[in-house]
């Protein structure tokens, strides 16, 4: 079964590119259902012009003949002219909408106000993740703690200088693994900043995923990982929300498989875009949760163990990178995540 | 034949098998236990345990197995069925950095003698070990 998350899409052309223009162009590239088709300011040096040349999107200094070239379903103006305003009510194609003014403004505000509630949300679904990532790495804690009491308890009646030396070396080794399990946590946990845009290459997120979500899985349990990386192009977006995508499909797939399955990841790139594959050996997602599982709150796991945030927010940061995640899964045969993010790269 | 191995008199304190894979582990027990005047006998995974506890039959007799969990290859779930099975004389005493309350109470009903969770205190595990071993000396006697 495949569910895909495509919608109808609005085409839109934004006209300004000062700092309205850009944050409107910020927000609409990230909307799953929002197609920037054009942007055009005076000033052909703009931010917004240059964010929009990165992102392949056509500009111009000419307003009007974006519009007659371009064809859209609403055009934004958020130039504050009133020139071109009244130009644009003569010019504008018969089924394109105009937004403009205040109305234009107050889309903006609004724009603004969604970016802060989503990273709200973003936030409180890590801290979920954080919650339940942090139970299992106490529990990694307890091997190397119980070298450091246990040998230390030695050392208080340890007379021998060589005894005592071989003692010492163990439980710095130990604290060091403990150092090394909290850091990975303190990365995690770390609050991002989503105008922090970074080449990420994804072969490198998927291997620090593994190594926070699936470590003790493959080190205790029966769970082998596979990874077949292609050697694929960086992508475009915001490293610390991307390892979040990755963090919690890959603690998904090692929690299905309780214990025992082979997790496989692979990379691969074409046309543009990058694809990301995360597959398991579980029992599969039921055909009647498919087309669930990426609404918020809804979840199949035990009380405490999951908050049904997860799969929301990975498929709200894959959109707003310009992406698509997808679900194949039969019932008795694992799950397959399709992570698909576009190649844009910083120049 | 309900004894099988354990008929002959143990030395000293009696003698304890460890089961985990951690080298360190296994270390820490080994002083713990051969200064409180057991013999110890290692393996580093379930297998090996299996392994250990049914090789030469006369000079390898257990008194109390200590048994991780999360293990590769034969986990301690499944080595210490296999010892229940084949040992039902032998107490078996779950070691366990990963703590799980439903495992902790499964095990104990299906006759685990302790539960206990790295790091333990020296003192509880020596004395968990006492009781194990007075109650494997007690089923010896019985017989």
């Amino acid at each position: 079964m495949r569910v895909d998350l495509a919608r109808s899409t609005i085409r839109v052309i934004i006209l300004g590119a000062g700092k309205g223009g850009t944050a409107l162009l910020e927000l609409f590239t990230r909307s799953p259902d929002v197609e920037v088709v054009g942007m055009a300011d005076l000033n052909p040096d703009a931010p917004g012009l240059r964010l929009a040349k990165n992102l392949g999107i056509p500009t111009t200094t000419d307003a009007l003949a974006l519009i007659a070239e371009r064809r859209a379903d609403l055009i934004v103006d958020v130039t504050g002219d009133p020139k071109l305003g009244a130009q644009l009510v003569q010019h504008k194609p018969p089924r394109a909408e105009i937004l403009g003014g205040k109305a234009a403004l107050l889309i903006w505000k609004l724009a603004q106000h969604e970016q802060d509630l989503r990273d709200q949300l973003i936030q409180a679904a890590k801290l979920a993740c954080i919650g339940t990532l942090a139970s299992g790495i106490a529990h990694e804690i307890n091997n190397p703690l119980y070298t450091i009491t246990g040998l230390s308890e030695h050392l208080r009646e340890e007379t021998r200088p060589e005894v005592i030396r071989d003692f010492v070396e163990d439980i710095i080794k130990s604290g060091r693994r403990i150092a090394d399990i909290v850091q990975d946590l303190n990365a995690f946990a770390r609050r991002s900043h989503r105008e922090e845009q970074c080449n990420v290459n994804l072969n490198h997120t998927l291997d620090e995923a593994v190594k926070m979500a699936a470590r003790r899985a493959t080190m205790v349990d029966q769970i082998k990982v596979v990874t077949q990386y292609g050697d694929v192009p960086p992508v475009r977006g915001n490293a610390d929300e991307l390892l979040q995508v990755f963090v919690n499909l890959v603690t998904n797939a090692v929690q299905a498989m309780e214990g025992q399955g082979t997790l496989t990841l692979s990379t691969s790139s074409a046309n543009g875009f990058v694809f990301t594959t995360i597959k398991d050996t579980g029992p599969g997602i039921p055909y009647n949760n498919l087309n669930q599982i990426f609404d918020p709150f809804f979840t199949t796991k035990e009380q405490g163990k999951g908050t049904g945030l997860g799969l929301h927010i990975v498929r709200d940061i894959v959109i707003q990178h310009g992406g698509r995640v997808t679900v194949d899964s039969t019932l008795g045969q694992g799950a397959t995540f399709t992570v698909k993010l576009p190649v844009l790269q910083i120049p | 034949m309900p004894w099988g191995l354990h008929t002959k008199d143990t030395p000293g304190q009696g003698r304890i098998l460890i089961v985990d894979d951690e080298d360190d582990i296994r270390k820490v027990l080994r002083l713990t236990l051969t200064k409180a005047g057991y013999d110890v006998v290692e393996a580093d995974h379930g297998g090996k345990g299996i392994e250990a506890i049914g090789a030469d039959d006369n000079a390898l007799m257990v008194d109390v197995i200590i048994c991780d969990i999360r293990m590769p290859k034969i986990n301690g779930v499944e080595a210490i069925t296999f010892f229940q099975r084949q040992y039902p004389s032998v107490p078996v005493i779950v070691l366990t950095g990963y703590p799980d309350q439903k495992m902790a109470t499964e095990l104990l009903n299906r006759g685990v003698y302790d539960y206990l969770v790295k790091p333990v205190d020296q003192d509880k595990l020596l004395e968990s070990i006492a009781e194990a071993m007075a109650h494997r000396l007690a089923l010896k006697h019985d017989h």
